[in-house]
C-alpha cells in the first residue's frame, strides 16, 4: 500500500516470528471464573449504537450553533481516542494466542468480543458528532494528532513487554482513566442523548477495566521481582509519555495545541452535552492515579508520585 | 514506546464508503446470539445415541472447535492490516464483528462437544496437528508481499466458502434439534463473512494488476492443496491422512448419519467438486484462472 504501511507490517511480522505458538492441547474449560463471567456479560449486555440510543429525540435546535460546533469537535476527539481500541485489543488477543498457546481461553474469548465493542463506541461517537453538525476526521493541531496516535498494538505484540505489563499500562491505567472520565462526563451531562451514549459506553468500559484488574490479580503475584518491575516501568511510561502528554486530557497538551478544543470542551460541559470541566478532569486524573497506585502496591508494584506543572504532586 | 513505528492515522475517515459491506456490519449487530442460551440444549438428548455415534460426534465438534479457534488466533491479524493500510472504515468495522462471531462459533462448537459427552483438546495422534493446526492466515496478513486480495480470496472465498457449502448441503441431515440450530446459527454468520469477501473483491477487481491476479491464483491454489486437501476441515479429504486414526477419519460420516452434524464421503464427493467449479467460474471474470486439482479420492476437479 505504502512504504510506511509495509514497514509497519514487517514490524508485526518480525514480532510474530519471535513467538512459538503451541496450540494443542487446546483447552476451552473455564480456568478463571471471573474472566469467563465477564465474557458471559459481554454476550448478554450487547447493544446497538444505531437503535439503542434515541437519536430522534435529540433536539439540536435547543443548542445555539457555537455549542453544537463545540460539541461536534468534542465527540470527534472522543472518536479519535476510541479508534485505537480496535487495533490494540486485536493485538492483545493475538498476543494471548501466541504466548499462552493452549491455555488462557477465558481471556481470549473476552478479547474476541472487545474490538467489536470498541467499534460500537466508535460508531456512537461518530453518529453523535454527525448529528451535532458533522464528524471531523482531522485533529485541529499536529500535536494532538501525534499524541492520539500511539503504537499500542505494537506494544501489545512486543515479546520484550510482558503481557502483564501491556495489560497494566493499557487496561489498568489508560482504560481505568478513560472509564473514570466517562463517568465524570455522565455525571455532569444533562442532555438525554449524551447521557444515554455515555451510560452505554461506560457499562462496557467497566467490564474492560474489570478484565484488566482481574487478569492482573491472577498473574502479577506469580511474577518475580524483575517481572513486577517491568509492570511498573510500563505503567510509568504510559503515564509520563502518553497520559501526561494529553492523550485523554486536552489541558495536558502543549499550550499551543490546546485550542480550539479546550474551549470546545468547556462549552460542551457548560451545556451538559457530554464533557467535564478542566477542574473536574484534574480531580478524575488525580483520583485515578491514586486508585491505580494503590492497586498495584498490593502486588508489590510501585508507581512513585510525580510532580507535574498542571497537576501538581500526584 | 519510542522504538515503535508510527502509523499514518489521519484523516481518520469513519463514514461508510462501501454500502454493501456497511450493511453487513449493521446486520451483524442485529443478529447477535449467545451459544449458552440460543441453542435448545435440552433437546440434545445424548442418551438416545449409541456410544459409537456419540464418540464420532464428540470428535467432529471438537475438530470444529480447533478449526474455529484459527479464526480467533489468526485471521484477526487482518484487522491490524486494515488499520495500518488505512482501508475503508466499512472493512474495519465489519471485521471487529467477524472476530466476535468466530469466538462465538468456537465456544458453541466446544459446548456441543462437551454436552455430547466431552470435548477432546487435541487429535489422537500428534502428527495430525499440522493438518488442523493452522491455515497460515496470520503469517499472510503480516506479510506485505502477500496481497490483501490474495488473502481474501483464499481465506474467505475458498476456506470459508467450502465450509459453508458443506453446512448448506448437510444441515437438513442434522435431525437433532440442538445440532441443527447450532449449524443454522453458524451458517447465518458465515454467510455474511463470505459476502464480505466477495463484495470486497468484486469492488476491487477493476484495479487488479496481473500481479494481483497471480497472487490470488497462488493463494487460492495453496489454500485448496495445502489446507483443504490436507484435512483442515475434513480428515477424509486429507491426501496424506496417515497420522489420523481410522476413528477420526470416519467420525464425520458416523456423526452425520446419526444426525449430529458432519458430512459423509458421498457428500464430500459432491460438494468439493461443485465448490471448486463454482469459485473457478466466479473468479474467472477477474482474470483469475484456477488450475485443475488432482485428488486421490475426488479425481481431477
Amino acid at each position: 500500500m505504502s512504504e510506511t504501511s509495509d514497514r509497519l507490517l514487517r514490524g508485526y511480522q518480525a514480532q510474530e516470528k519471535r513467538f512459538v505458538e503451541r496450540r494443542f492441547p487446546l483447552r476451552f474449560a473455564t480456568e478463571n471464573p471471573a474472566l469467563r463471567e465477564l465474557y458471559g456479560q459481554a454476550k448478554r449486555f450487547r447493544w446497538n449504537p444505531e437503535t439503542d440510543i434515541a437519536w430522534s429525540r435529540f433536539d439540536s435546535a435547543a443548542y445555539p450553533p457555537p455549542v453544537r460546533e463545540a460539541a461536534r469537535l468534542v465527540w470527534s476527539r472522543r472518536a479519535w481516542g476510541t479508534y485505537p481500541g480496535l487495533g490494540e485489543n486485536t493485538a492483545l488477543l493475538l498476543r494471548f494466542c501466541l504466548e499462552s498457546g493452549a491455555a488462557g481461553m477465558d481471556a481470549k474469548l473476552f478479547l474476541s468480543f472487545r474490538p467489536a465493542e470498541e467499534a460500537k463506541h466508535l460508531e456512537a461517537c461518530f453518529l453523535f458528532a454527525r448529528l451535532l453538525g458533522g464528524y471531523e476526521a482531522n485533529p485541529p493541531h499536529g500535536a494532538l494528532a501525534r499524541t492520539s496516535n500511539q503504537p499500542f498494538a505494537q506494544m501489545a505484540l512486543d515479546p520484550d513487554v510482558s503481557v502483564e505489563a501491556a495489560v497494566a499500562a493499557l487496561g489498568g491505567l489508560d482504560d481505568q482513566l478513560d472509564l473514570n472520565l466517562y463517568l465524570s462526563h455522565l455525571q455532569h451531562s444533562r442532555d438525554e442523548t449524551a447521557r444515554q451514549l455515555l451510560r452505554l459506553v461506560a457499562g462496557d468500559k467497566q467490564r474492560h477495566v474489570l478484565f484488566a484488574w482481574t487478569l492482573l490479580g491472577d498473574r502479577i503475584p506469580r511474577l518475580d521481582a524483575a517481572g513486577r518491575a517491568g509492570v511498573g516501568l510500563a505503567v510509568r511510561d504510559m503515564l509520563e509519555r502518553v497520559i501526561l502528554a494529553g492523550y485523554r486530557n486536552t489541558w495536558l497538551l502543549p499550550a499551543e495545541a490546546r485550542e480550539p478544543l479546550l474551549a470546545a470542551e468547556a462549552l460542551t460541559a457548560e451545556h451538559g452535552l457530554g464533557a467535564s470541566t478542566v477542574a473536574q478532569e484534574k480531580a478524575v486524573l488525580r483520583a485515578t492515579l491514586a486508585q491505580v497506585r494503590e492497586r498495584l502496591a498490593m502486588w508489590g508494584v510501585t508507581l512513585a508520585p510525580l510532580d507535574h506543572p498542571e497537576l501538581g504532586r500526584a | 514506546m519510542s522504538t515503535y513505528l508510527t502509523e499514518t492515522r489521519y484523516p481518520l475517515e469513519l463514514a461508510s464508503a462501501m454500502p454493501d459491506v456497511w450493511e453487513l456490519w449493521r446486520r451483524a449487530k442485529t443478529l447477535e446470539w449467545d451459544p449458552e442460551t440460543d441453542i435448545p440444549w435440552e433437546e440434545l438428548h445424548p442418551e438416545r445415541y449409541s456410544a459409537e455415534q456419540i464418540m464420532a460426534a464428540r470428535m467432529h465438534w471438537s475438530r470444529r472447535t480447533w478449526g474455529e479457534y484459527g479464526a480467533i488466533s489468526e485471521s484477526p491479524a487482518l484487522l491490524l492490516r486494515f488499520c495500518l493500510e488505512n482501508r475503508l472504515p466499512d472493512l474495519r468495522f465489519f471485521f471487529t464483528m467477524r472476530t466476535q462471531e468466530e469466538g462465538r462459533h468456537a465456544e458453541a462448537s466446544w459446548l456441543m462437544a462437551e454436552r455430547l459427552g466431552g470435548y477432546f483438546p487435541q487429535p489422537q495422534n500428534p502428527p495430525t496437528v499440522s493438518a488442523v493446526g493452522t491455515h497460515g492466515v496470520r503469517r499472510m496478513a503480516f506479510d506485505p508481499d502477500t496481497s490483501l486480495e490474495g488473502i481474501f480470496a483464499s481465506l474467505v472465498c475458498a476456506a470459508e466458502e467450502i465450509l459453508i457449502d458443506a453446512f448448506k448441503a448437510t444441515v437438513h441431515k442434522a435431525t437433532n434439534p440442538a445440532v441443527r440450530r447450532l449449524m443454522e446459527l453458524i451458517l447465518r454468520d458465515e454467510v455474511r463473512h463470505i459476502a464480505f469477501g466477495w463484495q470486497c473483491l468484486d469492488a476491487w477487481a477493476p484495479t487488479f494488476t496481473s500481479a494481483t491476479v497471480q497472487n490470488i491464483e497462488r493463494a487460492v491454489t495453496q489454500m485448496i492443496q495445502n489446507v483443504e486437501f490436507n484435512g483442515y476441515r475434513n480428515l477424509w479429504l486429507a491426501v496424506e491422512g496417515g497420522s489420523a486414526t481410522p476413528l477420526e477419519i470416519d467420525a464425520d460420516r458416523v456423526a452425520c448419519e446419526a444426525g449430529l452434524g458432519g458430512t459423509t464421503p458421498e457428500d464430500e464427493m459432491r460438494i468439493v467438486p461443485q465448490f471448486i467449479k463454482k469459485i473457478r467460474a466466479r473468479m474467472e471474470p477477474w482474470g483469475v484462472k484456477l488450475p485443475m486439482f488432482d485428488h486421490p479420492k475426488l479425481g481431477k476437479v
